[in-house]
C-alpha cells in the first residue's frame, strides 16, 4: 500500500517535469526577440506622417511604389519637416530598420531618408526612400 | 461544525442609530481643481455643526497664511438643492469681513448647522509660494473648532483669457505684456512682439489661421508689413487636444501647470505654426528665453478672427 503511494508521487513529479520541459520548445527569434517566421513578403501597405501635434500634415493619398521601393508623400504648406512622426504599415511578420521612436527630422529633402523593410524570414530586405514634397502655398 | 460556522456566519448584527457627537464639530474640502494661478479663486467649502440643545453657531472665520486678493470673501449664505436642482442660498448671516489675513462671518439666524462657501483670491504675493487655510468656528457654549487645509503651491504662471485678435488689425502678440496691439501700438512696443496673428485664405493651400514669428521667412507672413523694428524670433510647437480647463473654460478636465512648461523642448521648434484650428493651441518661447507660454485657440471664424487665450510661465 504504502510502496504504491509512493510510486503514484512518483509518477506524478515525473509526468510534471516532462510537461515542464515540453513547454521549453525553442522557437527562432531575432534580436528584438520578435518571432522569425516562415514568410518572404517584404514591402510598406500604407504610409503616414503626422506633425507635432499628431495630425496629418498629407495632402491627397500616398503613392508607394513596391518596384522602384519609393514612398511619395505631398505634406502640407507650412509643415514642420524637423519634427514629423513617420507611420508604417507593413506586410505581414515584417520590421522596419531603422525603428521609428519618435520625432523624425525629414527637412533634408535632397538626401531623403530611408527606412529598410526586412521580412517575416528576416533574409529579404527592401530600402525604401521617403521622398517628400511641400505644397506650394 | 461546518453547519455551526455557517450558523455563526449568518448572525445578524443589530443595526444601531449612530450616537451625534455632543461637542461643536466641523469640515472643510477644497472645491477647486487644478493649478492655483495668481487673480484666479480657490473655491472651498466649510461645514460646521452642533446639536441644538448644546447651542447655536456664533461665528464662523478663516485664517490664510497669505491675505486674499480684493474680492476674497466667506459666504453668508448656506445653500441647499431644491427640487430642480438648483442650489437656493438662505442667508444667515452678516456679509463677511477681512481683515489682514482673517475673513469673518457672523451669524445672525439661530442656527446649529450651517456650510458656508469660501472664496479665496490668490494675490500677486503668493506667486511660487503656498497659502494654508485655518477654518475656525464658534459656538454660543463658547466653544471653537478648527479644520487646517493646505498648504497649497501657488503657481508661478501667469493666465489671460479672451484676447480678440484679428487679421491686420490686433494682430501682433506680446507674450511679455500677454497683450495684443495693432500696428501703431506694435510699432512702440517692438521688442515685446513674439508673434504675429493672420488668416489668409487661400486656395492652393490651408493657410488659414496662423500665428507667426515676424522673423520667420516671409513665405509665411503673405501681404504682412511688419511694423518698425518688429522681428523677433519666437519658436512653437503646435499642439491639439490639449484644451486646458482654465484657458478653454469647457468641458476637459486638463490643467497645464508650472511642471509643464518647464518640460518642454524647442531645440528644433520652427518659429511658425500655420492651419491652427479651434480648440488647437502652440507652445511658445519668447526668443530671448525670458518666458514659455501656450496659447489656446478659443475660437476662430472666416472673417479673420479669433479668440485666443495663454498661459505663461516666466522662466
Amino acid at each position: 500500500m504504502t510502496m504504491k503511494k509512493y510510486f503514484s508521487i512518483a509518477g506524478t513529479l515525473l509526468l510534471a517535469t516532462c510537461l515542464f520541459l515540453s513547454c521549453e520548445k525553442e522557437y527562432p527569434v531575432d534580436e528584438d526577440g520578435l518571432l522569425i517566421t516562415t514568410r518572404t513578403e517584404c514591402f510598406v501597405s500604407n504610409f503616414e506622417l503626422l506633425g507635432s501635434d499628431f495630425v496629418t500634415v498629407r495632402v491627397g493619398a500616398v503613392v508607394i511604389d513596391t518596384t522602384a521601393q519609393t514612398i511619395k508623400a505631398t505634406v502640407q504648406f507650412g509643415t514642420d519637416l524637423k519634427n514629423l512622426y513617420p507611420q508604417f504599415t507593413l506586410a505581414s511578420d515584417c520590421k522596419l530598420d531603422p525603428k521609428i521612436t519618435g520625432k523624425t527630422d525629414f527637412s533634408d529633402l535632397a538626401n531623403p531618408r530611408k527606412y529598410t523593410v526586412v521580412s517575416g524570414n528576416r533574409q529579404i530586405r527592401k530600402p525604401y526612400t521617403i521622398l517628400i514634397t511641400v505644397q506650394p502655398r | 461544525m461546518t453547519a455551526l460556522l455557517f450558523i455563526a456566519g449568518c448572525k445578524k448584527q443589530e443595526y444601531a442609530l449612530p450616537i451625534a457627537k455632543d461637542v461643536l464639530q466641523n469640515d472643510a474640502i477644497k472645491r477647486t481643481l487644478g493649478p492655483n494661478i495668481v487673480g484666479q479663486t480657490i473655491e472651498f467649502a466649510y461645514a460646521m455643526a452642533i446639536q441644538p440643545s448644546k447651542g447655536k453657531l456664533v461665528s464662523a472665520e478663516v485664517e490664510a497664511t497669505i491675505a486674499g486678493g480684493t474680492g476674497t470673501f466667506l459666504e453668508n449664505n448656506t445653500y441647499f438643492t431644491n427640487q430642480s436642482g438648483v442650489d437656493v442660498g438662505i442667508v444667515v448671516g452678516l456679509p463677511s469681513s477681512n481683515s489682514g489675513i482673517k475673513t469673518t462671518v457672523t451669524f445672525t439666524k439661530d442656527t446649529s448647522a450651517s456650510t458656508l462657501r469660501y472664496f479665496y483670491v490668490i494675490p500677486p504675493e503668493a506667486r511660487g509660494k503656498t497659502v494654508s487655510f485655518k477654518f475656525t468656528v464658534k459656538s454660543s457654549d463658547g466653544a471653537t473648532a478648527s479644520y487646517q487645509l493646505g498648504p497649497y503651491t501657488v503657481a508661478k504662471m501667469d493666465m489671460v483669457r479672451s484676447l480678440a485678435v484679428s487679421n491686420n488689425n490686433l494682430a501682433y502678440i506680446s507674450i511679455e505684456d500677454m497683450k495684443v496691439y495693432n500696428a501703431a501700438d506694435a510699432a512702440t512696443n517692438a521688442a515685446k512682439i513674439d508673434l504675429v496673428y493672420l488668416f489668409r485664405n487661400i486656395s492652393t493651400s490651408a493657410f488659414n489661421h496662423a500665428l507667426v514669428s515676424p522673423a520667420a521667412d516671409t513665405i509665411y507672413l503673405p501681404g504682412i508689413t511688419l511694423p518698425a523694428g518688429v522681428n523677433r524670433s519666437t519658436k512653437m510647437i503646435k499642439v491639439f487636444n490639449l484644451q486646458d480647463f482654465n484657458l478653454a473654460q469647457l468641458q476637459y478636465g486638463i490643467y497645464i501647470d508650472d511642471l509643464d512648461f518647464q518640460q518642454l523642448n524647442f531645440a528644433t521648434a520652427p518659429n511658425f505654426g500655420i492651419n491652427l484650428k479651434q480648440e488647437a493651441g502652440v507652445w511658445v518661447e519668447t526668443a530671448d528665453g525670458k518666458y514659455r507660454a501656450y496659447i489656446y485657440i478659443n475660437s476662430v471664424n472666416s472673417a479673420g478672427n479669433a479668440v485666443i487665450s495663454i498661459k505663461r510661465l516666466a522662466l
